[in-house]
C-alpha cells in the first residue's frame, strides 16, 4: 500500500498549486497514520520511520515532539527535572560554547523578541554543558550548537536535553571524538558516491582539488548551519533521525550532483569550486533530493564504499573502519528479518532494472542514472531498505534503534 | 529538474576568457573569536558584519584590487579557530598559500599566548620562511578591555620577524585600517613575486557570480583603498 501511494509523490510537491488538494488529503491521511502508529503497543517504529522519510516528513513540530523520541528510542516518562547548576564556569568548553551560542542569532526565528531569544540561548548553553558533563568521552565541536538549537526550538528544554544526549552518543558520536579523524573518514564517502553517479563531476572536482571541507559544516550540523529556513532544517532532521547515521553524507552528495551544471561551468580551481559549493542554494527541492539520497543509499550502501573511503585516507581511518566492522559483525539478526530483507531487495532490484537506464562506462562499474530512477523508484521501498541496511553498517550505532 | 542530471557537454572556456589576473592567496588563522571572520569580511565587503557565526571548516572570501594599474585577486581563506579543526582538517588549505595573517584579540591574553602554537601549525604544514607573515591584534576599539599591550606584541612580532598591526574590524577610525593592512600584504606579494603568481592554466573559464556578490564587489571596489 505504501508503495503504491508513494509513486505519485514526485508529480506534485507540497507547494505545487495543482497538487494542493491532493497533498492536503494525503497530509490528512498521513497525520492519521502517524497517530495510529503511535497508539499501538508497542509503538510501530518502522511505520514512524517511513513517515519521517516520506513526503513532508513529520509535518508539524507537535508531531515531532511525539515521534522524534520514538525514533531515538528515548523514554519520555522520566525527564530530568532541572539541569544541574554550576556547570558553567567550571567546564572546559564553557567559553567556546558561550562564544558560539552568542553568535548563533541566525538560528532563531526572525521575529522573536530579544528577551525570549536570550532566554533560549541560556537554555542552549545549559543543555550543551549538561550533556558534555554527563558524557566526558564527548568533545564539543563548533557546529554542535547548531544541532542542539534545532532540538531546543522544536522540543523545548527538557525533552531536547534527553534527545540530544541520545543523539550525541549515537548519530553524532563520530564527530565528538577528541580528534576529527572519524569525521574526516565520513567525509571520505562523499567523492566515491559522486563518482558512481556522475564521473564527470567527480573528475572535475578532483582536478580542481577542491577537497571535501565545503561539506564539513553540512555534515556535522546536519545542515542546520547552512540552511536559513527552519522548516527545511527540521524536515531534514526528520529524515536523518529515521535513517542510518551516514545518510547526511549521501544527502551532501545529492546536493552536489543536483548542481552538476553549475559545478562544471565553474572555473576548475579549488577556490572557485569551494566557493560555489559551500554556498548552498536556499531553494532546493528538498523532497526530491531526500528521495534521491535514499535511492543512492540503496544503490551504493556504505559497505560498498567503505574500502574506497578508507583508501583515501589510510592511516587513522583503519581504526574506525575496524570499529565499524567489529560492530557490524556483532550484530546478529533473526532469520525472519533476513528473509524479509532479501525479498525487499529483490523487489527493489527488479524495479530498478525495469526503470533505470544502466549506462555502461569504462570507469564506473554500474552507473544508474538517477535522472531516470530518482522519482520513479518508489520511495517507500527505498526507505524500507534504508532502514534495514542501517543494521549492517553502523559506525557506533546502537542496534536498539532499529528494532 | 531531471534534466539537470543529464550529461552536460558544454565545457567552460567556450566564451572568451577574461584577461589573466594574478591571484594572491592569503590564509587567516588564530584562536576562535579573535575576529578572523570580521576582518576578512571587513576587507572584502568594506564593512563590519552585523552578525557572524562560528566558522566551521574554511570560508572563502575574495576581492579584486588594483595595484599600479594591475588587477589582482586577493583570496582570503578564513579558517575555523577551534583547535580540533586544525591539523588534518584544514591542512588542504595551506597548500600554495602566498601569505599568512596571524590574528589575536588584544582583549584576550589567551589568544596572544596561542600564537606560538599557530606558528608551529604553519611550520607543520611546511610553509617556507619566504612566505610573508603578518601579525594582527584585533578589537582595538575596546580600549578599556585591553589585555595585550603593544610592547609585548611588538616584541613577539620582532622575534618572528613579522610586522605588527593593531586594528579593529569594527571601528573604522583606526590608523591601521583593515583595508590598509591587507593592501600592504598585497603590495609585498606583488613586489616579491612578479612572475610566480598567475592563474593556473586550463582554468580560464569564467566564474558565474551571484547577484549579491556582484553588488557586494562593486561596493567594495567603490570604496577608497
Ligand atoms: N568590539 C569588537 N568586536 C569584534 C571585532 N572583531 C570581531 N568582533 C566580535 O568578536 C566576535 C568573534 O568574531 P568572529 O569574526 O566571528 O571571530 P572568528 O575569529 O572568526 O571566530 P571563529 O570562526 O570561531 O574562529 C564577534 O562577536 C564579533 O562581533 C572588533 O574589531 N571589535
Ligand atoms: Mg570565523
Amino acid at each position: 500500500m505504501y508503495l503504491k501511494k508513494s509513486k505519485s509523490i514526485g508529480a506534485s510537491s507540497p507547494l505545487n498549486g495543482i497538487g494542493k488538494q491532493d497533498w492536503n488529503s494525503r497530509r490528512k491521511r498521513k497525520v492519521g497514520e502517524i497517530s495510529q502508529a503511535l497508539s499501538v503497543t508497542p509503538v510501530d517504529v518502522a511505520a514512524l520511520r517511513r513517515m519521517a522519510i516520506s513526503e513532508g516528513g513529520l509535518l508539524t513540530d507537535e508531531i515531532r515532539c511525539r515521534v522524534w523520541p520514538k525514533l531515538l528510542n528515548v523514554n519520555t516518562d522520566d525527564l530530568p527535572e532541572k539541569l544541574a547548576e554550576g556547570l558553567r564556569e567550571n567546564h572546559k568548553d564553557y567559553h567556546q560554547v558561550l562564544l558560539d551560542v552568542r553568535r548563533s542569532l541566525r538560528r532563531f526565528p526572525p521575529g522573536m523578541p530579544d528577551d525570549q531569544r536570550e532566554g533560549l540561548q541560556e537554555e542552549l548553553i545549559d543543555i550543551i554543558l549538561h550533556v558534555l558533563d554527563r558524557n566526558p568521552q564527548l568533545y564539543y565541536y563548533q557546529g554542535y550548537h547548531d544541532i542542539v538549537v534545532t532540538f531546543l526550538l522544536v522540543l523545548g528544554e527538557r525533552l531536547a536535553t534527553v534527545l540530544v544526549e541520545k543523539l550525541s552518543t549515537h548519530h553524532l558520536r563520530d564527530f565528538m571524538d577528541p580528534t576529527m579523524d572519524n569525521t574526516k573518514h565520513i567525509l571520505n564517502y562523499l567523492m566515491p558516491i559522486i563518482e558512481r553517479v556522475n564521473p564527470e563531476v567527480h573528475d572535475f572536482m578532483q582536478q580542481a582539488e577542491v577537497g571535501t571541507i565545503f561539506a564539513l559544516s553540512w555534515l556535522i550540523t546536519w545542515f542546520g548551519h547552512v540552511l536559513s529556513d527552519f522548516r527545511h532544517v527540521v524536515r531534514l532532521y526528520d529524515f536523518f533521525l529515521a535513517c542510518h547515521p551516514l545518510m547526511p553524507i549521501y544527502f551532501a552528495a545529492v546536493i552536489v550532483l543536483y548542481r552538476e551544471e553549475e559545478v562544471l561551468e565553474c572555473e576548475c580551481d579549488m577556490a572557485s569550486v569551494h566557493h560555489l559549493l559551500s554556498q548552498i542554494p536556499q531553494d532546493l527541492p528538498y523532497e526530491m533530493l531526500i528521495s534521491r539520497a535514499g535511492d543512492l543509499f540503496v544503490q551504493f550502501p556504505p559497505s560498498e564504499l567503505a574500502r574506497e573511503a578508507t583508501q583515501q585516507h589510510s592511516q587513522q581511518t583503519a581504526a574506525s573502519t575496524f570499529k565499524d566492522f567489529e560492530l557490524a559483525s556483532a550484530q546478529q539478526r533473526p532469520d525472519s528479518v533476513l528473509r524479509r530483507r532479501r525479498k525487499e531487495q529483490a523487489a527493489l532490484a527488479e524495479q530498478a532494472q525495469a526503470q533505470a537506464m544502466v549506462v555502461a562506462r569504462p570507469r564506473a562499474k554500474r552507473l544508474i542514472r538517477l535522472a531516470v530512477m530518482g522519482l520513479t523508484v518508489a520511495l517507500g521501498a527505498a526507505a524500507l531498505a534504508v532502514v534495514n541496511t542501517a543494521l549492517e553498517w553502523a559506525p557506533k550505532l546502537d542496534l536498539q534503534f532499529f528494532p | 529538474m531531471e534534466s539537470s542530471l543529464e550529461l552536460t557537454t558544454s565545457l567552460p572556456g567556450t566564451c572568451l576568457p577574461p584577461p589573466r589576473s594574478r591571484i594572491f592567496k592569503i590564509i587567516v588563522i588564530g584562536d576562535s573569536g579573535v575576529g578572523k571572520t570580521c576582518l576578512t569580511y571587513r576587507f572584502c565587503a568594506g564593512k563590519f558584519p552585523d552578525k557572524t557565526e562560528a566558522t566551521i571548516g574554511v570560508d572563502f572570501r575574495e576581492k579584486v584590487i588594483e595595484i599600479d594599474g594591475e588587477k589582482i585577486k586577493v583570496q582570503l581563506w578564513d579558517t575555523a579557530g577551534q583547535e580540533r579543526f586544525r591539523k588534518s582538517m584544514v591542512q588542504h588549505y595551506y597548500r600554495n598559500v602566498h601569505a599568512v595573517v596571524f590574528v589575536y584579540d588584544v582583549t584576550n591574553a589567551a589568544s596572544f599566548r596561542s600564537l606560538p602554537a599557530w606558528i608551529e601549525e604553519c611550520r607543520q604544514h611546511s610553509l617556507g620562511q619566504e612566505v610573508p607573515r603578518i601579525l594582527v591584534g584585533n578589537k582595538c576599539d575596546l580600549r578599556d578591555a585591553v589585555q595585550v599591550g603593544t610592547d609585548p606584541a611588538q616584541k613577539f612580532a620582532d622575534s618572528h620577524s613579522m610586522p605588527l598591526f593593531e586594528t579593529s574590524a569594527k571601528n573604522p577610525d583606526d590608523n591601521d585600517h583593515v583595508e590598509a593592512i591587507f593592501m600592504t600584504v598585497a603590495h609585498k606579494l606583488k613586489s616579491q613575486k612578479p612572475l610566480m603568481l598567475s592563474q593556473p592554466l586550463g582554468g580560464e573559464g569564467f566564474m558565474p557570480m551571484r547577484k549579491s556578490e556582484e553588488e557586494e564587489e562593486k561596493g567594495v571596489l567603490a570604496c577608497s583603498c
